[in-house]
C-alpha cells in the first residue's frame, strides 16, 4: 500500500503517512488497497483523501475454515466462527448445535453436509468500504466535520472541512486527485 | 524551599532515614513497602541534602530527584477522541509523573479544528486549578498557531506541545504530533524529556513568584497538620494532593469543618486558608501569604 501526502509541511505530511499506514493496518484493509493520495491545505483548511482500491482477497466457506468430520465441524479460523454460526443457523436451524468452543454438531443428510461446505460465510468486499470508510474517518482531522463525497472511478475520495464546502471546492478536489493520484 | 527526592531500597534500617528526615524539618510525602523493597517520596529543607545523601549511601538505596514533586498537573487535549487520546497524552503523563507530579487528564469539549476550537468558561475554571497545564495539540502548524490563542488569556502556566519545529510560541516544544503507537524509541524519550524540562520552567517560575511573596506556611507541612486530624482512609491513594500553593483535599463534605478548625502554629487553617469546593474534583485549599495573615508562630 502506497501513501502519498502533499500540502502540509514535512512533519504534517510524514505524520498522516504513518498514520494511514497504521490506521489501515488495524483496520485489516491494507492488502485491498493498492495507494492513498492526501492532500492538506491547513490555510484553508481543507483535506483531501483518496484511496484506491486494489486486489480484494476471496471469499471464506465454510471449507476453507473448518475441518470436516462425520458428524461435526471444527473451527480452524475462529476469527469467521461467528458468521458461520450464524450462516449455519439461518440456513439449517436447530439441527446445528455448537458443543464447544469449536465444535458443531449437524444432523444433515449426505446431499445437504457436501453443500453446507460450499455456503459462503464472509465475503470481505461486503464490508470493505465500510471499513475504508472507518480508517479515513480515522486519519482525517477531527474538527474537519463537514465531508463530502468525490465520485472518481475506482476509488473513495473524501473532501473534509471545517467549513461550508461549496462546488469549487469539489471541483478543485477532483482535479488535485487526478493530478497527485497519477504523478 | 524543600528538596524533593525518591529513595529506593531494601527495608533495612530505612526507619532510620524516615526518623533523620523528621528531625530535619523535612516531610515523608509518599511511603510504599513491597516485602523487602521500598519506595519513599521525602520532602527536606535544601540545605540539608548532603545529610540525606549520605544516610541514603549508608543504606545502600538509590535516589533521585523529582522536579516536579509537590505539583499537581493536567494534560489536555482538544478532544478525548480516538485522534487525540490515547497516545500521546498518556505518554507525556506518564513521563510527567515519573518527575513526581500529580497528572490529571482533559479532554475539550469544543477544541478540535481551527477555527472552530473553542474552550468554555467552566474547562478554564478546571483548569486554572492547577499548578500547570500541558496542551498538546496536533500535527499541523497553522492549527497550532490558531489554537494557541485559547490559552492565551489563561491565568494557569502552560506550555503547548505540538508536531512541527519552529513555531514562535512561547513554551512550546515540537516534535509530538498525532501518533497511533507508544513513544519509546531513544529519540522519542528526549522529546518527552524536553516537555517535562520545560514543564519544569514553568513552574520553578511559578515556586519563585511565590517565594518573593512567601506562603504563610508550606503545604507540606499544612499536609501534615490535616492527616494528624484525618488519617488516609484504608485503601485511599492521594486524599490529600499538594499543589505549589496549596492542597487539593479529595475529602467528605461532613470532614470540611474539621478541617477548617486544625491548627497550624497559632493559628487555624481557616485563618490562612481559603477553602473552596473544585470544579474538579474535591475541594481546593489555597494558603494565603504570610504578609496577609501575620506569622503562624
Amino acid at each position: 500500500m502506497e501513501v502519498k501526502v502533499e500540502g502540509g509541511d514535512d512533519f504534517a505530511n510524514t505524520t498522516f503517512a504513518k498514520i494511514s499506514q497504521a490506521t489501515f493496518r488495524d483496520l485489516g484493509v491494507r492488502a485491498s488497497i493498492d495507494n492513498i493520495y492526501i492532500y492538506i491545505d491547513p490555510t484553508a483548511h481543507f483535506f483531501v483523501i483518496s484511496v484506491k482500491i486494489g486486489r480484494v482477497a476471496s471469499p471464506v466457506t465454510v471449507r476453507d475454515m473448518t475441518q470436516r468430520e462425520p458428524d461435526r465441524l471444527k473451527i480452524t479460523d475462529e476469527r469467521y466462527a461467528p458468521n458461520l454460526l450464524s450462516v449455519l443457523w439461518d440456513t439449517y436451524g436447530a439441527r446445528i448445535k455448537q458443543v464447544s468452543r469449536l465444535e458443531i454438531e449437524f444432523e444433515l443428510d449426505e446431499k445437504e453436509r457436501v453443500a453446507m461446505m460450499d455456503l459462503l460465510v464472509y465475503d470481505p468486499k461486503d464490508d470493505l468500504i465500510t471499513r475504508i470508510l472507518d480508517g479515513i474517518d480515522r486519519i482525517l482531522p477531527e474538527g474537519a466535520r463537514v465531508r463530502c463525497p468525490i465520485p472518481l472511478p475506482d476509488r473513495v475520495t473524501l473532501l473534509a472541512s471545517e467549513d461550508p464546502i461549496g462546488p469549487e471546492w469539489e471541483a478543485k478536489a477532483e482535479e488535485i486527485v487526478r493530478k497527485g493520484s497519477t504523478d | 524551599m524543600y528538596e524533593i527526592m525518591m529513595f529506593e531500597g531494601g527495608v533495612y534500617k530505612f526507619n532510620e532515614l524516615k526518623e533523620l528526615v523528621e528531625d530535619i524539618g523535612g516531610f515523608i510525602l509518599q511511603e510504599s513497602v513491597m516485602q523487602t523493597e521500598t519506595m519513599l517520596h521525602l520532602a527536606f529543607p535544601e540545605e540539608e541534602e548532603r545529610i540525606i545523601r549520605d544516610k541514603i549511601k549508608d543504606l545502600g538505596g538509590k535516589f533521585r530527584k523529582l522536579p516536579l514533586g509537590g505539583s499537581e498537573i493536567i494534560i489536555v487535549a482538544p478532544s478525548l477522541g480516538k485522534h487525540h487520546a490515547v497516545d500521546p497524552i498518556c505518554d507525556i503523563s506518564e513521563y510527567l509523573r515519573r518527575k513526581g507530579a500529580i497528572t490529571n487528564m482533559m479532554g475539550l469539549a469544543r477544541g478540535v479544528g481551527k477555527r472552530i476550537a473553542q474552550m468554555t468558561v467552566e474547562e478554564r475554571e478546571v483548569l486554572e486549578e492547577f499548578d500547570a497545564a500541558v496542551f498538546v495539540f496536533g500535527n499541523i502548524k497553522e492549527c497550532i498557531e490558531e489554537k494557541s490563542g485559547l490559552c492565551e488569556s489563561l491565568d494557569v502556566p502552560h506550555i503547548i506541545v505540538g508536531g512541527p519545529q519552529g513555531l514562535a510560541l512561547e513554551h512550546y516544544v515540537a516534535g509530538v504530533g498525532r501518533r497511533t503507537d507508544r513513544m519509546r524509541r531513544t529519540h522519542e524519550i528526549d522529546t518527552l524529556e524536553r516537555v517535562a524540562a520545560e514543564v519544569e520552567e514553568v513552574i520553578e517560575e511559578r515556586r519563585l513568584e511565590i517565594e518573593e511573596d512567601p506562603l504563610a506556611a508550606s503545604p507540606l507541612f499544612i499536609k501534615e497538620m490535616i492527616e494528624m486530624v484525618i488519617p488516609q482512609k484504608a485503601g485511599e491513594e492521594f486524599s490529600l494532593i499538594i499543589q505549589i500553593d496549596g492542597l487539593r483535599l479529595n475529602i467528605e463534605e461532613e470532614d470540611v469543618p474539621m478541617i477548617k478548625d486544625v491548627s497550624v502554629g497559632k493559628k487555624k487553617l481557616s485563618e490562612i486558608c481559603e477553602l473552596e469546593k473544585s470544579r474538579y474534583k474535591g475541594y481546593l485549599l489555597k494558603i494565603k501569604t504570610e504578609a496577609e495573615v501575620g506569622s503562624i508562630y
